[in-house]
């Protein structure tokens, strides 16, 4: 369970102040794939640093009792120096894994083949999504947080994440983050809007795609 | 109750241990590659600093000084200079350089300030104790009389830019102004570092007033250590210990403000 209480979060810069949350309150349970709604800068990309723990909230408590992902997305997580084996080196360091295995697992599930020997920096964005889902799924997490990256695969890697994010590890939760309501509609079991600092959320995946786009 | 949240401190040490180790070897792949000598760079330009100046000085000022070589002497006060202004440099905006790795939980921001001391204090021992074998091969510098005095002035020179690290980083997140003095301010500071006078050389006045800087009094112990009888030396271990203890505290909850109002990319 991930248990968000009362969460506000403002951030402020040369005297202004802007209030991205207002007391939000979500929990997310074993096994649930919430589909994060809201337009662009109503805060899906500062819920899911919170949730991950790169920020933290103003006020309010985040619990978490299983383990959670770092935030997949365009950003963050790699050093952009490093090339792809190094950070992989880093990563199965710090979460304490053999480097060995998941070596082998992100050669076989990124296909980037001698590119991992190349600094991330000159990756594409698509080659990041790679790298960044290979490595979090050779970890291991029960619950992923996913923002945006997932669309800009192509359609082998769209087709590798269906099966082994969504078929074989269909017991993790997620928290997905994204404008592709087709996508939302097929893989979420729960929706989440974010709209005025407010989160309202769904057991209706459908019905809150509905009353999204009519915002 | 009491086992548990001692089972508990006793992973997460182990976890931290394991992050600092990661991103000190992140630090030197990226800082100095792996081509030719690698990480053998940290100690070459305390090296170089300390040979050259100590040669500059030793044509200028004679051989001795107070019945000390003028190398050996310019040697034990500029490496640990070095130290200091390089973990000054390295602490300024080390979280914001490193901020794409706050995206994994187990690392702290203490972690990168951790990793980065670590490996400025390895470089500059490295390269006092090669300078120092080099310098006693060719008979300018004493068998150290007391070892144990001159680690234990190591340690506390160590501690307390340490402790003055974890206060510059959190502040030049918040503070651009603060960066702008940085420079002027390492080098005023030199005068009160101890690296090229010993206090005994000075007016009683003038030795009291130095005698507050921590700097000074853990590069005496360096040098009693060094030198013995030789030289007179002053020194309270116990100045760089309580400003230290007062410096990391005020720098640990300086960490922790900083990091809960810390915007990551």
């Amino acid at each position: 369970m991930i248990i968000c209480r009362n969460i506000k979060k403002s951030y402020s810069h040369g005297g202004r102040r802007k209030q991205v949350f207002d007391g939000v309150n979500l929990t997310v349970s074993r096994g649930e794939r919430i589909a994060l709604l809201g337009r662009n800068g109503a805060g899906k990309s500062t819920l899911i640093k919170l949730i991950g723990g790169v920020e933290m909230p103003t006020s309010g408590k985040i619990t978490r009792t299983m383990s959670v992902s770092w935030p997949l997305g365009f950003a963050g997580g790699f050093q952009g120096s490093l090339t792809g084996y190094d950070n992989a080196r880093f990563i199965a360091r710090i979460y304490e894994r053999d480097y060995a295995d998941i070596r082998a697992f992100v050669e076989d599930f990124s296909e980037l083949g001698s590119q991992l020997k190349m600094p991330v920096k000159t990756y594409s964005s698509g080659m990041r999504a790679r790298l960044a889902f290979a490595l979090s799924l050779a970890i291991e997490f029960e619950c992923y947080l996913i923002d945006e990256i997932i669309l800009v695969g192509d359609q082998n890697f769209q087709q590798k994440c269906r099966v082994e994010m969504f078929e074989k590890r269909e017991d993790r939760a997620m928290i997905i983050a994204s404008h592709d309501m087709g996508f939302m509609r097929n893989f979420c079991n729960s929706a989440v809007i974010l709209h005025g600092g407010t989160l309202r959320k769904y057991d209706d995946v459908n019905l809150a795609v509905d009353n999204y786009s009519h915002l | 109750m009491a086992k548990g949240s001692l089972h508990q401190l006793r992973n997460s040490w182990a976890v931290q241990v394991r992050v600092i180790h990661a991103l000190m070897v992140r630090e030197l792949i990226t800082r100095f590659g792996r081509e030719n000598i690698g990480f053998l760079w940290i100690m070459a330009e305390p090296l170089m600093f300390a040979g050259l100046v100590g040669l500059l000085w030793h044509f200028t000022h004679g051989t001795t000084e107070h019945g000390v070589s003028v190398i050996a002497f310019v040697a034990t006060g500029y490496i640990p200079l070095t130290l200091f202004r390089h973990c000054v440099a390295r602490s300024v905006a080390a979280f914001t350089v490193n901020q794409s790795l706050l995206y994994h939980r187990q690392i702290k921001v203490v972690d990168f300030i951790m990793a980065r001391f670590i490996i400025e204090l390895v470089g500059g021992m490295m390269a006092y104790l090669f300078i120092a074998l080099f310098l006693i091969i060719i008979g300018e510098f004493p068998i150290p009389s007391d070892i144990g005095l001159l680690i234990a002035g190591w340690m506390l020179y160590g501690l307390f830019c340490f402790s003055l690290c974890l206060i510059l980083a959190p502040l030049s997140e918040v503070s651009e102004t603060m960066e702008k003095f940085i420079p002027i301010t390492t080098y005023i500071m030199i005068p009160f570092s101890g690296a090229f006078n010993m206090v005994s050389w000075l007016t009683p006045a003038a030795r009291n007033f130095l005698l507050f800087s921590p700097f000074v009094n853990a590069t005496e112990m360096m040098r009693k250590g060094i030198w013995g009888d030789k030289i007179t030396a002053y020194y309270d271990p116990w100045n760089p210990i309580v400003c230290s203890a007062i410096f990391v505290s005020i720098g640990l909850i300086l960490c922790r403000r900083v990091r809960r109002i810390l915007t990551v990319e």
